[in-house]
């Protein structure tokens, strides 16, 4: 996750009287082979006149029969994962600052980030330019396979060992810019080099001469650029979001991401949110669906990673947010927001059709 | 981008007092912060084209 520096600011002023606001979430997943259960808990405090802090933690349940997750014979299992997040945001208008920093752990992979990012208004806050930059250092291990053995890793072609490293430098910058009095436009570019271990440590690549670890590479870079455009229509009360996103790697995969949003008012304390998003991507320059053989001399790469293979999917959501005020209820409860969404999958994989579910309940807290 | 940013500037200047419907929900940030998290995890789990986002990779075979 990040947060704009100026969602958090701007978030502190339209929580009126209260100092912050405390979110409790849960959200359901279940494709073909695995089903996530992920309750959360995420908190936005004011820090003096200036300053606000975030926080957050989160548990993923995770039951899956996958291969890919260290199911042995397509028996399912469940473990879960934990994470913690907190960030600091200061405003010395014009320019903002943060920092943000998440921990995240399970039985086979632990994973550290900590991020700065800066951002500044310009031409009477008509535009927003922000960059920032951020390090994530993970561990993996095969620490869940199912089987009878714990099986090493190929850290690189020449080392196995029980755990492997994988470092990414992560850099990014942003603009927004208004283009009138109801039309925002923003434009992102995200930069990654992943530098380690980035196989999964308990799939398979097939060839004619049978089956092997996967090879992927140890270096990866990974680049995007998204656009978008909100505009609001004052009549209806719909507010119309359109986004692009381009990415390109040097494992040649190649996507391209539209999406639509139409945001409908409905009263003063109830909104309704549908979304389509399409996404398609082209395969890694490695990926074969099953290989002539494994031999590394012919094929220093190999993989059975469904991601690195061509495919396109489609999303299609509702969302419905309502105000407590809705339900007649007073004080810090009118201005608590339930927010239930529904979204469907279609993925043209073997990964197979999803759904997603949330159910939400924001309340402002006062201290 | 950010000549690009800086010549759009130059086409318009919305005073703050013409900002109402700029400040509503929907125009400034409509997805809370769990909602956005859970989103990009999960893209990031099915899709090869994620980067950028320092998300955790382990789980559900997301790496």
């Amino acid at each position: 996750m990040r947060l704009p520096v100026a969602i958090l600011v701007a978030l502190a002023p339209s929580l009126a009287a209260a100092d912050g606001t405390l979110s409790m979430r849960g959200v359901y997943y279940k494709e073909r082979s695995t089903r996530v259960m992920q309750p959360m808990l995420d908190g936005l405090f004011d820090v003096g006149t200036r300053g606000l802090v975030n926080a957050h933690f989160l548990v993923d349940a995770i039951t899956s029969a996958s291969a890919s997750s260290g199911a042995d014979n397509q028996m399912p299992f469940t473990e879960n994962r934990l994470e913690a997040g907190a960030g600091y945001a200061h405003d010395f208008d014009p320019i903002r600052v943060g920092a943000q920093a998440r921990y995240s752990s399970e039985s086979d992979y632990r994973s550290f980030y900590a991020g700065v990012r800066g951002e500044v208004d310009l031409a009477q806050k008509n535009m927003t330019l922000g960059a920032g930059f951020g390090v994530a250092s993970d561990k993996i291990s095969a620490a869940a396979a199912q089987g009878p053995a714990i099986p090493t890793l190929s850290c690189t072609p020449t080392m196995s060992e029980r755990q492997c490293d994988l470092t990414s430098y992560i850099g990014f910058a942003s603009a927004s810019q208004i283009v009138a009095k109801n039309a925002v436009v923003g434009l992102t570019y995200d930069i990654t080099k992943l530098e380690g271990y980035q196989s999964n440590p308990y799939r398979t690549a097939l060839a004619d001469d049978g089956i092997a670890p996967e090879r992927h590479p140890t270096e990866r870079l990974r680049q995007a650029i998204a656009a978008s455009m909100r505009y609001y229509v004052g009549r209806t009360k719909t507010t119309l979001v359109g986004a692009y996103r381009y990415y390109h790697d040097d494992w040649d995969v190649d996507a391209h991401t539209p999406e639509v949003r139409v945001i409908q008012q409905v009263g003063a304390t109830v909104d309704a949110t549908f979304r389509y998003r399409y996404y398609t991507q082209d395969a890694a320059f490695f990926f074969r669906d099953r290989y002539p053989t494994t031999d590394a001399a012919v094929f220093p790469f190999i993989s059975d990673d469904v991601k690195l293979s061509e495919f396109t999917d489609h999303t299609f959501e509702a969302k419905l947010g309502v105000f407590g005020e809705t339900f007649g209820m007073s004080g810090r409860w009118a201005d608590a927001r339930f927010e239930g969404i529904i979204s469907y999958v279609a993925q043209y994989n073997r990964f197979g059709n999803a759904v997603i579910a949330h159910a939400a309940l924001t309340v402002p807290i006062t201290y | 981008m950010l000549c690009m940013a800086i010549s759009a500037s130059g086409c318009v200047v919305v005073k703050a007092h013409q900002r109402e419907a700029l400040a509503k929900r929907s125009m400034t940030n409509d997805r809370e912060p769990g909602e956005a998290r859970f989103g990009q995890h999960a893209t990031g789990s099915r899709e090869g084209a994620d980067g950028g986002t320092g998300q955790p990779g382990g789980g559900c075979g997301c790496n």
